[in-house]
This record gives structure tokens, C-alpha cells and sequence, in this order.
């Protein structure tokens, strides 16, 4: 006959058991629908799946004691003695027992029942849009670009092949900038139309803004959610992604500003991919880059929608 | 134990929430009560469950390490290998982070089995207040966030040095008793890994001692990773709502107030609770709004004491050396963080 203690003690385990695999299986779940991605940034990405291991591990663990307490083996319970020092009895109260599983539970049952969805414009006006690339990148050795009223692009006088100097004098840099001034050139020499790319996608806007005066009349393409806050213009939307770097809590939105005559048809979280003239405006007080829209085309939501910081930016040959 | 925990916390919330609300009113910011909808949840969910996952390999990595110790490594051996004299001690704590880059999740059961083990108290509490920033991955990330200002990455180390090593010194003076929340009586520890210890445990097969062994690590594991877990879901919850209800744009017009910012980003950063890894990406966020000494306030302040971290905290130590501890830290990284901005930045 079993002892009252020792039947609550096998119900812990179960629970403590079932719970373990309860996660195991949500990480699994997660991998196998390939929405981990949501959640959790690549380069973090393997260390969760072998968490998943450490769970099962766990799991197992705690269901074989559950098994030894029901067969009647004296000793499954053993291990709870050990002298360690926690306190392994778990507490008698009911309810406090029910919170602290209800606390497990609720992620789970967050995580099965809801369907993953992607971060879009709420969580965006929530953190809050940076249309300027990274804040934390400063301009080298240079005065502020003079506001240009009129949005009118101008192009550059000096369009023709630059020699090295006039480019050097163009993309002034200091030992911090200098990477973005590489990548400025790069841009600035190139004969297409300058493509933001998901895998330098913060770096290229940061590039591009830093030097925004002489990009102005350049064709640049990008995609991304439309997100709008209430205080753009009709005719205005922004091009924007989330970067994350090891998870959704401190991934940011990231975007370009774009103006169309057509720009309040598309949805907010509805994902475009525009080509636009890169032009100058002011939003919030602020100089920003806006791109006056050649063309736009609903895409359907890429299969990673966050961009990741490129740890390699200035380092690839 | 939840409730007690609720009950304690509860004065202090909502003084907090109050003075909020003040700052608020004051400078008149814009707040928007969410609505409870379908996005609002599905923008929970997001922020809940990638903390929860985030956490996960380091609070197991964790356990399992703090597992090992108590199994495999004696109280001798701990207490030979941790320094006696008082400085060398509080140096030895304040660098192991740049031997064991743990982050704060999985150093919290890791101190307090070393803890128990015989390593003194202040030598562990200032690796858990170091230990999340002086180590070389979060100065990595640090440096590449902040790639024009690496001054700031420099004075993150230097600052978190000074700060720790001087709660350090403060707490081998000051500090007299056991800081832990258990009182255990200390003989039966030293038996675990005896040679009795199989005797002790009397397993389902008494002769095999590594399947002995290997059962306790796993029972260690799985009960410590259920009452860290706890503490971690709820900070995650918590952490969760604030993210996905508190507009940042109601947060950064506070910038403009020289004076306040650094107070300011400390809270933030108490309330963000994000791992020290990829703080500092945050960080460089509000690079355009911050001077750099709310910036250092931040991202020193943020890896010792935020609200996940407090509750884990408490969860081990005493309810008033968690308070003192949190005091400190936010008068030493303010003073800190403002001697740093003359003397680097200006």
C-alpha cells in the first residue's frame, strides 16, 4: 500500500516529468515547423535544440523515479535525501503547488495553442523604428549634411568616375567609420541599382544614411513589412525589418521611409519589395532618407522575415 | 513561498509603478492603456517564449554544472582553490567570469553550490555581479556594438571592476552572516561526496556507484532547474507585458533630462531584463537619445540586478542582502557611470 507521502511525491514526479517533456517537445515542435527561427536568432539557435536533449534527459529521469515510487522500490526516492541541501520536499499547500505548475504550463500551453506569428507593426511601434540605420554609428570629421526642404533628388555634380581623391574626400571617415566608408564606395561606384540585402541589411542602411547627400538620386531596392506611425503622411510608408540578435526580447525595427502616390492601398504588416529613387525629407525633426517609389510589388513573407547584425561587415575581402 | 514572494515584493512595485506613474504625469508623456487583442497576445507570446528559450541552454548548463560540483568536487578542493586573503579574493571573484563566461542565469545555482561548498559568500556574489560583464564574450559584442565609441566597451570592464570589486570589499567587511536563505547544517554536506556516499544515499542498486552517481546528477538537475525555472518564467512573464505594453517612444523623451537619464536607463534596464550578451545592441539603440553615461548605466547596471535576475536572486539569498546588494549597485554604477563620462568622454 502506498503511503500518502510518498503517492504525492509520485505525483510530483509525473508532473515534473510530463512538464520536461512538455518543453522538450516545444523546442521540438518549433524545429521541426521551422518557426524556431521566430524566436530565437541562428547563431542561438543550436544550443537551444541541445537543451531540448538536457530536457528529454530530465524527463526521463523524472518519469523513471515516478515508475520505481509506483512499482513500490524503497529506495526511487532516495535521491530526495541526499543531504545536498535543497529543499527537495516539495511544499504540501495545493494551491501553491497548482501556481507553480500553472507557471510551466502557461508557456506551453502559450506555445502549442497560439500559432506562431511573426513580429510585425505593433511590436515595431512598441520599440520604436529607427529610419537611420544604426543610431550608434556617428559622422566622421564632417558637418551635418545642410536640410534639404524640397525632397526634389538631386544628382551629385561630380557623377562621373571619381579619381581616388575626390571619393577619399566624398567618404571622409575616421578609424570607427571606416568600414562604412569602404562599403559607401562600394555602393557609390557600382553601376546597378544598390540593393539592401537581408544578410547587411542594418549595415548597408547605416552605410547608405551616413552618407545619404551623395547617394540622393540613386536607385536603391529593399523589402520589408509596411509599418506607419500616425504621424507620417498619407503618401508615406516605411520599408522595415526586425534585426535580431539572440532573441525576439531584443531584436529592433529597422526600416526606409518610402513615398507613393499608392502607398495607403498596401496593408501594415503586408510585406513589399520596392525600388525607389533615394531622395532627402524631414520627419520628426530629423533629416531622413526617403525613396520616392519606382516600383512596388507585394511579396509574400520570406521564410526568415528578421535580418541579423553581420558579424563579418568589414571583415570579407 | 510564491505568495510570501508576491507579499514582499508588492510595497516596493508599486512604489515603483507610482513613481512611474509621476514621471509620467510630469513630463507628460504619452501612454496608451493596451487594449487586451489578438496582436497584444500574439506579441507576448513572441517576447514570452523566445526569453523562455533563450534561457533555457544556460539556466540547464547551469543546473548541470552546479550538479557536477556537488557530485564530483569536494568542499576541500573548493576551499583550496579560493584565496583567502580578502583582496586577492575579491579580484579571484570578480575575474572568474573571464574563466567561466556563464551567463546570470546559469551563475545563480552555480555561486550557490560553491557557496555551500565553502567558497566564501562575498567572493561568490561579486562573481554574480561580475561575472555576467567581465567576461570575453560580452565585451565582444559590447566592442562590436559600439564600434566608433570603443571607450564605452572599455569602461563597461572598468566600471563593473570597480563597482564589484568595491561591494566586494564592503561585504567581507560588513557581511556577517550567511547571506544564503537555508541554514544547513554543514556535516551532512561534507558526507555527499565522501566516501560514504553511497551509504548516504542508499540507491535502488547500492553497488553501483556511478549509476549512483549519474541519478543524482540528474535529480539535482531536474529539482534545481524546476526552482530556477520558476523564477525565471515569472520574470519572463513579467518582462513579456512591460516590453509589449510600454511604448519606447514614452521612454526616450526622458533623454532630453541630462540629469535623469542615467537613474532612468538603470530602470530600463532593470525592466528590459535581457541577457548581457546582446545588451549592448540595445544599448547602441539609444545611442542618437543617451549621453554615454546613461549608456554605461545601462549596460552596467542591466547584467547585475534586473528583474529577472532579482527574483532568481532571491529565490537563494536573503531578502535584505538582495536589497542591499541592489542599493549598492545603483548608487556605485550612478556615482560610476558620472565619474566615467568626465574623465572618458568630455
Amino acid at each position: 500500500m502506498m503511503s500518502e507521502g510518498s503517492r504525492s511525491r509520485l505525483l510530483h514526479h509525473l508532473l515534473r516529468g510530463l512538464l520536461l517533456a512538455g518543453f522538450a517537445m516545444l523546442i521540438l515542435h518549433l524545429v521541426r515547423s521551422g518557426d524556431l527561427g521566430l524566436y530565437i536568432a541562428p547563431r542561438m539557435a543550436g544550443y537551444v535544440k541541445l537543451s531540448a536533449l538536457g530536457l528529454y534527459a530530465a524527463a526521463v529521469y523524472q518519469l523513471y523515479a515516478a515508475l520505481q515510487l509506483w512499482l513500490g522500490r524503497r529506495g526511487a526516492g532516495s535521491a530526495y535525501d541526499c543531504g545536498c541541501g535543497h529543499d527537495h520536499a516539495p511544499s504540501a499547500s495545493l494551491w501553491k503547488n497548482a501556481l507553480l505548475y500553472g507557471l510551466f504550463v502557461f508557456p506551453l500551453a502559450l506555445g502549442f495553442l497560439l500559432p506562431d506569428t511573426i513580429m510585425g507593426s505593433t511590436l515595431a511601434a512598441k520599440k520604436g523604428v529607427s529610419f537611420a540605420g544604426a543610431h550608434n554609428v556617428e559622422r566622421a570629421a564632417q558637418p551635418a549634411a545642410t536640410p534639404q526642404p524640397t525632397a526634389a533628388p538631386e544628382v551629385p555634380e561630380q557623377d562621373i568616375a571619381a579619381p581616388q581623391d575626390p571619393l577619399d574626400a566624398k567618404f571622409p571617415a575616421d578609424v570607427y567609420t571606416e568600414t562604412y566608408a569602404a562599403h559607401a564606395k562600394k555602393l557609390y561606384l557600382q553601376e546597378q541599382a544598390i540593393a539592401v540585402p537581408e544578410q547587411q541589411f542594418i549595415e548597408t542602411l547605416t552605410t547608405l544614411d551616413l552618407y545619404r547627400q551623395h547617394f540622393v538620386g540613386k536607385t536603391v531596392v529593399v523589402s520589408g513589412f509596411v509599418y506607419r506611425e500616425p504621424a507620417m503622411p498619407k503618401d508615406w510608408l516605411a520599408v522595415s525589418r526586425f534585426a535580431m540578435n539572440c532573441c525576439s526580447a531584443d531584436s529592433l525595427p529597422y526600416g526606409i521611409m518610402l513615398r507613393a502616390d499608392e502607398a495607403g492601398s498596401y496593408d501594415a504588416d503586408s510585406w513589399i519589395e520596392v525600388s525607389g529613387r533615394l531622395g532627402l525629407d524631414e520627419y520628426g525633426g530629423n533629416e531622413i532618407m526617403i525613396l520616392e517609389a519606382t516600383r512596388i510589388a507585394p511579396i509574400a513573407a520570406p521564410e526568415s522575415p528578421y535580418v541579423y547584425p553581420d558579424y563579418e561587415f568589414g571583415f570579407e575581402p | 513561498m510564491l505568495s510570501r514572494l508576491l507579499l514582499r515584493l508588492a510595497p516596493s512595485l508599486l512604489t515603483l509603478s507610482c513613481l512611474g506613474m509621476v514621471i509620467v504625469i510630469w513630463f507628460d508623456l504619452p501612454l496608451r492603456i493596451p487594449a487586451i487583442d489578438e496582436t497584444a497576445l500574439h506579441s507576448f507570446k513572441i517576447i514570452f517564449l523566445s526569453l523562455i528559450l533563450e534561457a533555457f541552454p544556460f539556466i540547464l548548463l547551469g543546473v548541470l554544472v552546479s550538479s557536477l560540483l556537488q557530485v564530483f568536487v569536494s568542499d576541500r578542493m573548493i576551499q583550496r582553490l579560493t584565496p583567502r586573503q580578502p583582496v586577492l579574493g575579491v579580484l579571484f571573484g570578480s575575474l572568474l567570469g573571464v574563466i567561466f563566461p556563464l551567463c546570470e542565469c546559469g551563475m545563480i545555482p552555480v555561486v550557490r553550490r560553491l557557496i555551500r561548498k565553502g567558497m566564501p559568500a562575498y567572493i561568490g556574489i561579486v562573481f554574480i555581479l561580475a561575472g555576467p560583464i567581465v567576461n570575453p564574450v560580452v565585451y565582444s559584442s559590447t566592442f562590436m556594438a559600439f564600434r566608433n565609441t570603443p571607450a564605452l566597451a572599455y569602461s563597461r570592464m572598468g566600471l563593473a571592476l570597480a563597482v564589484t570589486i568595491t561591494i566586494g570589499l564592503l561585504l567581507y567587511r560588513y557581511m556577517r552572516r550567511n547571506p544564503l536563505r537555508e541554514h544547513l547544517p554543514q556535516s551532512a554536506m561534507a558526507q555527499v561526496v565522501g566516501p560514504g556516499h553511497d551509504a548516504d544515499h542508499s540507491h535502488a542498486h547500492p553497488a553501483n556507484r556511478a549509476q549512483g552517481r549519474f541519478t543524482a546528477i540528474l535529480g539535482h538537475a531536474s529539482d534545481e532547474f524546476f526552482e530556477m525555472g520558476k523564477y525565471l518564467i515569472f520574470g519572463a512573464l513579467l518582462t513579456a507585458l512591460i516590453q509589449t505594453s510600454l511604448p519606447r517612444e514614452a521612454l526616450s523623451g526622458i533623454g532630453e533630462y541630462a540629469w535623469l537619464s542615467p537613474i532612468f536607463m538603470m530602470g530600463f534596464a532593470f525592466l528590459l531584463s535581457i541577457c548581457s550578451t546582446s545588451d549592448a545592441f540595445v544599448a547602441a539603440s539609444f545611442a542618437g537619445s543617451f549621453n554615454s553615461d546613461a549608456l554605461l548605466a545601462f549596460l552596467v547596471f542591466g547584467p547585475m540586478i534586473d528583474l529577472k535576475n532579482t527574483l532568481m536572486l532571491l529565490a537563494v539569498f536573503r531578502t535584505r542582502i538582495v536589497l542591499t546588494l541592489i542599493v549598492l549597485c545603483f548608487v556605485l554604477v550612478l556615482i560610476g557611470s558620472y565619474m566615467f563620462h568626465v574623465a572618458v568622454f568630455t
